[in-house]
């Protein structure tokens, strides 16, 4: 008998196992890599359409479009290192953007240094500046530091408004072209690949520190900070350097603005709109994915050209603004890429609407590659003994 | 052995005198326990010595150095860690980042490191599985049950490698089970070297369990010893009853 129904049971056990690799066992592997497919495939498009559109543009105006686009993609990324790591919401970023753009338009004004390096050395400067602001600011948490953020762009507003013998005061300044013989398509051209290139760098840096120690560090921050110091994390230099490094890149973008709008109003550049556009987008999109602030950006972008267009300059831009945030807060707390990730796993037939049941799976297909790789296993000997 | 010592320590909150002048000291390699009434300072004791919360006087030395007044994550690193008392877990994180975020790279190029090393990957899940929750790991921790998350937690202060343990009512909430493998847990780790300071309001638990037990009332410690003494002790009768 024994002997008998040994064999018989490995037998049923490793047919289950074998039939698994067609049928439940094979679908997480097939759905990763329709995902992974759908992934290269989604690169090669977006590539493909970023390096072409300047040539496939109906006209000049397209390009613009294409660069504000980017500004705020890059704009909102570098918000993201802030508020996607640390959960801290800054509604002051705008003043980061507005001291690289008067920096680098100063640099180039008074101390006549050439277009980029002023454009690298005001974002240093800026770099140094967060600094003390980032010491002040990051030790209160929650509403506070959304306050505090807020009072930053409001001096800062007033400082560049009043001090007109240096900055223009509300008349503004204007910001010499870094290419002085070129024509106004090449310009564009030329700046749609610069943003582009400050987008990849901002989304590179974004990504190593995602991966990295520092990072999870940050993510535990945002999870609960008294339980990572407790843990041993050093919140608060973390904290500090990630605000900076996210203070440099806003003040690039900031920068490379000025080099090409050619033109600064401080009631643009230190509003406290731009620092809310950019939670938005980040929000929009989704603060913690690499490529949630993008596609917010790219998102509030639009539709905040579009109405610009159509209405002209009523505050009508401000209630779309408004409309989105209400849509994201109530219907996509997590933003649109979890949201429309959640969508295509259901209709990937994964139904993966939470993480106890993905274990549930995951645990499931441990035990049978288990049954299948050794055959005699528990199952086998409990039937034996029983 | 010297381990923890604390001396003058007072804490108040607005007129709530939540520690008064408490000095107490807590030998090395033993399994200490805390114990008092509701409201007698227990966790406000384990805010102040941990940095949590700044104290309003006192000292604290551990080993023979001075901690007073540094910073949480400066005490963690000094080989002092802690649970919390309603426990506390990352809880949009899996359940082996929770563990990994317990890493502490001390060199820039560790920092700048990927976070999911295959060293410490395993490290982690040497402690999942000694708590035995290692088939979660890939779960969120919001979704782990309550007794899980004691577990989870437990297991990423263990991650962070600290000498001493502050565990702040590890049996609360908890079903018998559990209290048992809790306690196993507890025995063994301090057997392989580790000193442990338990809050506790089991006292079955911190009977068996411990070697030294202190007592608060109302901020103050009325009485410290061994369990013997402690159970026929009369102010801390008189302190649990209310007499
Ligand atoms: N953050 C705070 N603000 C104001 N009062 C506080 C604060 N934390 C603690 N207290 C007060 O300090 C006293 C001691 O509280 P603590 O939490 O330390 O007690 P405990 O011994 O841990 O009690 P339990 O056994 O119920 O957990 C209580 O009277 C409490 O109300
Ligand atoms: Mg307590």
């Amino acid at each position: 008998m024994r002997s008998d129904s040994e064999p018989r049971t490995t037998t049923s056990g490793s047919r289950t196992g074998g039939g698994g690799r067609t049928g439940p066992l094979a679908a997480p592997i097939a759905r990763h890599r329709v995902a992974l497919g759908m992934k290269l495939l989604l690169y090669a498009v977006a590539l493909t359409a970023l390096f072409t559109f300047p040539d496939v543009a109906p006209s000049r105006y397209e390009v613009t479009v294409a660069i504000t686009l980017l500004n705020y993609a890059v704009l909102a990324t570098a918000w993201n290192f802030v508020g996607g790591f640390t959960g801290y919401i800054s509604l002051g970023h705008g003043a980061f953007a507005g001291l690289g753009a008067y920096g680098t338009a100063l640099l180039v004004v008074k101390a006549e240094l050439p277009s980029f390096p002023a454009l690298f050395a005001a974002a240093a400067l800026v770099g140094l500046i967060a600094v003390p602001v980032g010491y002040a600011a990051l030790r209160v948490r929650g509403a506070s530091f959304v306050i505090v953020s807020i009072a930053l762009v409001l001096v800062l507003l007033l400082v560049f408004q009043s001090w007109a013998s240096f900055t223009g005061g509300s008349r503004g300044m204007v910001v010499p072209r870094p290419f002085p013989g070129m024509l106004r398509t090449e310009h564009h051209r030329v700046f749609y690949f610069l943003f582009a290139a400050l987008l990849a760098l901002a989304l590179v840096t974004w990504w190593l520190i995602d991966r990295s120690r520092f990072g999870l560090g940050l993510k535990s921050i945002r999870e609960d900070e008294d339980k990572a110091q407790a843990l041993g994390t050093p919140t608060f230099a973390y904290k500090l350097v990630v605000f900076v490094v996210s203070a440099v890149f806003t003040a690039l973008a900031g920068g490379l603005y000025a080099l090409w709008f050619g033109d600064l109003d401080p009631v643009f550049q230190f509003s406290i709109l731009s620092g809310a556009y950019m939670v938005l987008m980040a929000l929009l999109g989704g603060v913690r994915h690499l490529y949630g602030p993008l596609l917010g950006a790219l998102v509030v972008g639009y539709a905040l050209e579009y109405s610009k267009l159509e209405y002209g300059d009523t505050p009508l831009h401000l209630v779309t603004a408004g409309l989105l945030l209400a849509v994201v807060v109530l219907f996509m707390p997590d933003g649109v890429i979890p949201a429309v990730r959640g969508l295509a796993a259901r209709f990937l037939g994964g139904g993966q609407s939470s993480i106890r049941e993905v274990t549930a799976a995951e645990l499931l297909h441990g035990q049978r590659a288990a049954g299948s790789a050794a055959p005699p296993d528990s199952r086998t000997r409990k039937e034996v003994s029983s | 052995m010297s381990g923890l010592e604390i001396t003058g320590l007072s804490k108040s909150f607005g007129g709530v005198c939540a520690l008064d002048d408490v000095s107490v000291a807590f030998p090395h390699g033993k399994i200490n326990a805390l114990i008092g009434p509701n409201g007698s300072g227990k966790t406000t004791f384990f805010n102040c010595v941990t940095g949590m919360i700044r104290a309003d006087s006192g000292r604290i030395t551990y080993r023979g150095q001075d901690l007073t007044g540094r910073p949480p994550h400066r005490i963690a690193r000094a080989g002092i860690g802690r649970s919390f008392q309603l426990c506390r877990v990352f809880p949009r994180m899996t359940v082996l980042d929770n563990l990994l975020c317990a890493v502490q790279p001390r060199t820039l190029r560790a920092k700048a490191g990927r976070s999911h090393s295959r060293a410490e990957t395993e490290r982690a899940r040497h402690w999942l599985t000694r708590m035995g929750i290692d088939h979660l790991e890939r779960a969120e921790a919001q979704n782990l049950s309550w007794g899980q998350q004691k577990l989870l937690e437990l297991a990423g202060v263990l991650m962070s490698e600290p000498e001493t343990i502050l565990l702040d009512e590890p049996a609360g909430g908890v079903n018998p089970a559990l209290i048992d493998r809790i306690c196993a847990l507890v025995s063994e780790l301090n057997a392989e070297g580790r000193t442990f300071l338990v809050v506790e309001h089991n006292m079955d638990l911190v009977m068996s369990l411990s070697h030294h037990i202190v007592v608060f009332d109302r901020g103050w410690p009325i009485a410290e010893g061994p369990p013997s003494a402690i159970r026929s002790d009369e102010k801390v009768l008189g302190a649990y009853l209310g007499v």
